[in-house]
């Protein structure tokens, strides 16, 4: 075989990275559960049974769709907001990976109960990686008085109910655009003013 | 390059997120014992359901059915 020629194990790879990635953009323009099998080997460009070649069950196609996307958007929090992040940073990184995953994101939220349980689970997964960061940033804050001490879980899901709320209803609040990018700065700062320590701001 | 610990999930980037701080240990150091050594199934399953439970305030059950879930796929504990 010449050099560089694909092996038939790299095709079935290409064609697998290629079924995901189609199906991740249906899902986000379209929603996962309106999505089918058969729309996913059109836009592909393959027949409708090449998809079961690699995906056994739609429920599989799906699950393996979610774990891409929270491989992508894991990966882009850990990376950007690092280990001697403030809780702003980290706030503000989770905006980022969300700005760039924003639509299947989105998709995510609204669809998670009704989805597979291994897709809501890494729903889940998502969120810890944003706990995780979130957790050691405010602990050393707290310890520092930077901001007001309180549960970690109501801190943390204070947060994700605010943005999971924009995310759910995009097209009140950004009709026709990224809700996070429109509406992602004045939520943050609007967060951030309400961790200060009474006296600075936090007094009403 | 960004890995991902076989164990947990968790992104890898820099040397110091694995264990010992050795890029050649393929899970984090959240997975590992003092001694380098990765922690159990069960030390696992422990671990990221109280994370869950202390850092989104889950139900220990909810988050324990969430997590032997996100196990399944985990190259340490994956079942298929």
């Amino acid at each position: 075989m010449a050099v560089g020629t694909p092996t038939r194990a790299d095709q079935k790879q290409q064609t697998r990275t290629l079924l995901i990635e189609t199906a991740l953009d249906l899902m986000a323009e379209r929603g996962i559960a309106a999505t089918r099998t058969i729309d996913v080997a059109e836009r592909a460009g393959v027949a409708h049974g090449t998809v079961f070649v690699h995906f056994a069950t739609r429920d599989d196609l799906v699950t393996a769709v979610v774990g891409e996307h929270a491989e992508q958007i894991a990966g882009r929090l850990h990376e950007l907001a690092g280990d001697r992040a403030t809780v702003r940073d980290v706030l503000a990184a989770h905006l980022a990976g969300l700005a760039e995953h924003e639509a299947f994101h989105s998709r995510l939220v609204m669809e998670g109960p009704l989805l597979p349980p291994y897709a809501r689970a890494t729903l889940l997964g998502i969120q810890s990686a944003i706990s995780a960061h979130l957790a050691q940033a405010a602990e050393q804050e707290m310890a520092t008085g930077a901001i007001r001490r309180m549960p970690l879980p109501l801190m943390f899901n204070t947060w994700l109910g605010l943005i999971h709320h924009y995310l759910s209803n995009r097209e009140l609040f950004a009709p026709g655009q990224s809700v996070v990018e429109r509406w992602g700065p004045t939520l943050l700062d609007h967060y951030v003013g309400l961790l200060r320590p009474t006296g600075e701001g936090g007094k009403q | 390059m960004t890995s991902q610990c076989i164990a947990c999930g968790m992104p890898m980037s820099k040397p110091e997120d694995h264990a010992m701080s050795d890029p050649d240990k393929d899970y984090c150091l959240h997975c590992a014992h003092p001694d380098g050594t990765m922690v159990s199934r069960d030390e696992a399953l422990e671990g990221l359901t109280a994370f869950m439970v202390n850092t989104q305030g889950l139900d220990e059950a909810a988050a324990r059915e969430a997590v032997i879930e996100l196990m399944t796929k985990l190259p340490a504990w994956a079942t298929d």
